[in-house]
């Protein structure tokens, strides 16, 4: 925990850990009185953000983690995700009709689906790695 | 921390029930894919997979289904699907899943749109 409106919290790099993210950001988005459907959005996009830093920022790499730092704002949550990895490669939308055809590999609908859900989703590279900022309004 | 799924089969008339409780993830789909590969290897062309109502389904759960209805489609099975929250419902309208399989708010409903 940090200050009255940021709470962090910081977790191996182990698939399954997302829930306990996911249940952390509910928690808080529960007490600002976000409605039911929009805590959902939120723990899925939470989840994917979390799995994306495990599987592709830290490679998996159980020696180091990823951290979450919620921000609350008037009206306003903010979820990063950080990792401790190289830059964020390209990102692309996946196609299901392609997926479905079997062109191309069936993964990859997390990004689309943190942008689907969210209100406004950001990506950074620092020297210590990648941000991923989630961040839904109580008002949409 | 995975909740590791217990995934059962059934037959319902000529309808083959995959009943789904636990994690749809990609670390945890392959007793999905196995139980989707049983039934097809027994024939059957119509497939009901039926959700728990606590499943947690991810990036990685969907892509495991898609793969299940890619399979299907070249097989000229039916695949339905039953028991999703709406927030899944929706998320399977958004991914596009919808194109291909139906979604139903009840198992009988579903049976019956076969």
């Amino acid at each position: 925990m940090a200050s009255e409106n940021k709470f962090q919290l910081h977790l191996p790099s182990a698939l399954g850990v997302e829930k306990v993210a996911m249940d952390f950001a509910a928690a808080v988005a529960k007490t600002m009185n976000f409605p039911a459907d929009r805590v959902d959005d939120l723990k899925t996009a939470v989840a994917e953000a979390c799995i994306n830093a495990i599987e592709h920022g830290n490679k998996m790499d159980a020696s180091t983690k990823i951290g979450i730092s919620l921000t609350v704002d008037e009206g306003r949550l903010q979820v990063a995700v950080h990792d401790e990895g190289g830059g964020i490669g390209q990102i692309t939308t996946p196609n299901i009709e392609s997926q479905i055809e079997g062109k191309t590999d069936t993964r990859g609908w997390g990004i689309f689906l943190m942008k689907s859900l969210m209100d406004e989703v950001t990506f950074e590279s620092t020297p210590e790695g990648n941000v991923v900022k989630l961040i839904i309004h109580l008002e949409k | 921390m995975a909740n590791d799924p217990e995934i059962s089969t059934r037959q319902k008339g000529d309808v083959s029930v995959i009943d789904i409780k636990g994690d749809v993830t990609a670390t945890t789909g392959q007793p999905i894919e196995d139980a989707y590969h049983s039934v097809t290897a027994a024939g059957t062309k119509k497939i009901l997979m039926a959700f728990a109502a606590d499943c947690y389904i991810n990036s990685g759960g969907i892509a495991i289904l898609i793969g299940i209805l890619s399979a299907s489609k070249k097989k000229g099975q039916a695949v339905r699907m039953t028991g999703l929250t709406a927030h899944f419902q929706k998320i399977f309208a958004m991914v596009g899943l919808t194109k291909y399989t139906q979604i139903h708010p009840s198992e009988d409903a579903a049976l019956k749109d076969f």
